[in-house]
């Protein structure tokens, strides 16, 4: 396996008493596209400070390939990134914009104009628009001209501090496939930070979730989507039903009384642990409706309160007689039948349960 | 929308107020610039211009209007650096002493000029300088260079720091920095401070009368005359010192236009 490309070891950040980063280890490798996912306030804007070098470290190291980059300033880091707000300069024109870290170093006026016309169409941008003012270009070129003023740089690792947090939902979604497309295109080191989980997940090689200034997990998008390392991460991945429960002389007791398990749940092959708490997870899209005689691996008796359409999926919820709600979620076709407030029977399989340690 | 009756009655009321009041006083002096007599008298019985041609004739008219442009320039160039530099001091950079350095700055200004004159005075009579155009020049900036951050400052509060951050990102130095992304975008505040540094010393009277010594500035020859041995070229050099700021104006609107339009437009294929 080759050496990472980043590395950051026990990076901690202070301001004043509050700790903002208690320690953090992390290996990016060559090439990835590594995304950092983290609610507002778990320390995301911090971390990717740091590594750009706006703000400084209190302790710890981080490290490109095999150089300390810790106390360099940020403009001697061979690292650029793409700002929340793109900061492109609103006095000079797209190809000012984009040819400014070339002319930092000294490229002679006629080879920067090349390279900008270069970048122009690898972002699909027309040639026209190197004259053109940042004022004049929507949303979704400036978006691309900040992308292009960053290949420019051709960094080694290029940063990301949630672009497209400020896009309207169409032109995002468009963006972050062609993020992706670019990412594969440039072969190019990517960072990526957002609070949006769903971002990094169409994105991302993989995905790391920050909270509260430690990582809950670093892993690919299914690993984090189908087996999260807490409840916080699985509650932060979307839509999740969780039950609680301790092990007692060796078998689960779910804190939810309805929970029925038509197994003995040695027999089920799950993941448990020998005592202590636990967590079953399961998904909404794996929680179905069972008609007469049809049973499942774990079932539940409710009554169906509201249904909501999510474009090509619906959204059932489910009230259990603990006053509990489930989530379901089927695709139209498998649309459930009945009216509102019909007793239903919802069963899920350990297949596709997941357990989650401790408490 | 358009205002109800009542209001747009209020409205023209309102103005006639304010030009009768701002602007009907300079009519006056205009109209007593050309007349003929040596003496302000109405209705005007002969209409001449002679007063214009001995104004720019005049020797002494001469040298005051060349110690009050020396003086100006010299504030408004000044005013327009320290400008810049207070401004991001002011508005852009944090440091421990922001607070106390953002209400010391704006003292000078609320302090009657008269007081701050004297106090001038009497301290260069202390260092042991005599005073002249020179030590008024100080007098002008200690309350113009005050107004001249405020004026940058507004522009340096409305500009997002990102941009000079990415600029350092992409490997600029401090200075490259400065040169590349801070000037060019508060220019705009740096120019309307220079303009309003120069019409503020252009015109002003209190601290020139205490600190110029044996100089004069042309409002303190207007003054002079004013209050002894009245000569009919009062009124004329009143109108030639509004005309020159006037000029002024415009051709500070004018840049301000020209920036807009550069931005608006784009600049042409190069």
């Amino acid at each position: 396996m080759p050496a990472p490309i980043l590395r950051l070891q026990g990076v901690t950040k202070r301001f004043g008493s509050f700790t903002a980063l208690k320690g953090i280890d992390l290996e990016i490798e060559e090439g990835e596209f590594f995304t950092i996912v983290g609610p507002s306030g778990s320390g995301k804007s911090t971390l990717i400070r740091l590594l750009v070098g706006m703000e400084d470290l209190t302790e710890g190291a981080i490290w490109l390939r095999d150089r300390r980059i810790d106390q360099v300033p940020a403009n001697r880091r061979p690292t650029c990134m793409v700002f929340q707000s793109l900061a492109l300069f609103p006095h000079m024109t797209v190809g000012q914009n984009i040819e400014f870290p070339l002319k930092i170093r000294g490229v002679a006026a006629e080879r920067r104009r090349e390279r900008a016309l270069e970048l122009l169409e690898l972002l699909r941008l027309p040639r026209n628009y190197h004259a053109r003012r940042i004022q004049q270009c929507s949303g979704g070129e400036r978006q691309r001209v900040a992308l292009a003023r960053a290949l420019a740089f051709d960094p080694e690792i290029l940063f990301f501090d949630e672009p497209l947090s400020a896009l309207d939902y169409r032109l995002r979604k468009t963006l972050e496939k062609e993020l992706k497309d670019l990412h594969a295109r440039t072969g190019k080191t990517f960072v990526y930070i957002t609070h949006s989980l769903e971002e990094a997940m169409v994105m991302s090689d993989r995905i790391a979730i920050l909270r509260a200034g430690r990582f809950e997990q670093i892993a690919t998008a299914d690993e984090i989507y189908a087996r999260p390392s807490s409840r916080f991460v699985a509650e932060f991945m979307g839509e999740v039903n969780l039950f609680g429960g301790r092990l007692s002389e060796g078998a689960f007791q779910p804190e939810e009384p309805g929970l029925r398990m038509a197994r003995d749940p040695a027999a089920l092959g799950l993941d448990l642990p020998e005592a202590g708490a636990a967590t079953i997870m399961v998904r909404p899209e794996f929680l179905r409706f069972l008609n007469g005689g049809e049973t499942a691996d774990f079932v539940l008796a409710g009554r169906m309160i509201e249904q909501y359409a999510l474009g090509s999926r619906l959204q059932y919820e489910v009230e259990l007689p603990s006053g509990r709600h489930l989530t379901v979620e089927k695709l139209r076709e498998d649309a459930f039948a009945g009216p509102r407030g019909s007793e239903v029977e919802v069963g899920f399989d350990a297949d596709h349960v997941h357990v989650i340690r401790g408490d | 929308m358009t205002p109800a009756r009542s209001t747009r009655i209020v409205l023209v009321l309102y103005a006639l107020v304010v030009i009768a009041i701002l602007y009907l006083p300079l009519v006056s002096v205009g109209f007593a610039s050309v007349s003929r007599a040596r003496y302000l008298t109405f209705p005007i019985a002969d209409y001449s211009f002679r007063w214009y041609a001995e104004a720019l004739a005049s020797e002494t008219v001469r040298a005051n209007t060349l110690i009050s442009l020396r003086i100006a320039a010299v504030v408004t160039v000044v005013s327009m650096v320290a400008g810049f530099f207070g401004a991001l001091a002011f508005a852009r950079y944090q440091w421990r002493y922001r607070p106390l350095f953002q209400k010391l700055i704006l003292l000078p200004i609320f302090f009657p000029q008269a007081v701050l004159g004297l106090a001038l005075l009497i301290w260069f009579n202390a260092l042991g300088i005599t005073p002249s155009w020179k030590t008024a020049i100080v007098a002008h900036l200690v309350w113009i260079a005050p107004i001249a951050t405020l004026i940058v400052a507004i522009r340096a509060y409305s500009f997002d720091p990102a941009l000079e951050e990415a600029a350092r990102d992409m490997g600029a130095s401090t200075f490259t920095v400065l040169r590349e992304v801070t000037l060019p975008l508060l220019m705009p505040g740096v120019v309307s401070a220079g303009l309003f540094a120069f019409l503020l010393s252009w015109g002003n009277f209190p601290l020139s009368l205490f600190t110029t010594g044996a100089d004069a500035t042309l409002p303190e020859w207007l003054y002079a005359r004013m209050v002894s041995g009245y000569a009919p070229l009062v009124p004329t050099v009143g109108m030639l010192s509004v005309a020159a700021s006037f000029v002024l104006l415009l051709a500070g609107l004018a840049l301000h236009r020209a920036f807009a339009r550069r931005r608006a437009r784009g600049p042409a294929e190069e």
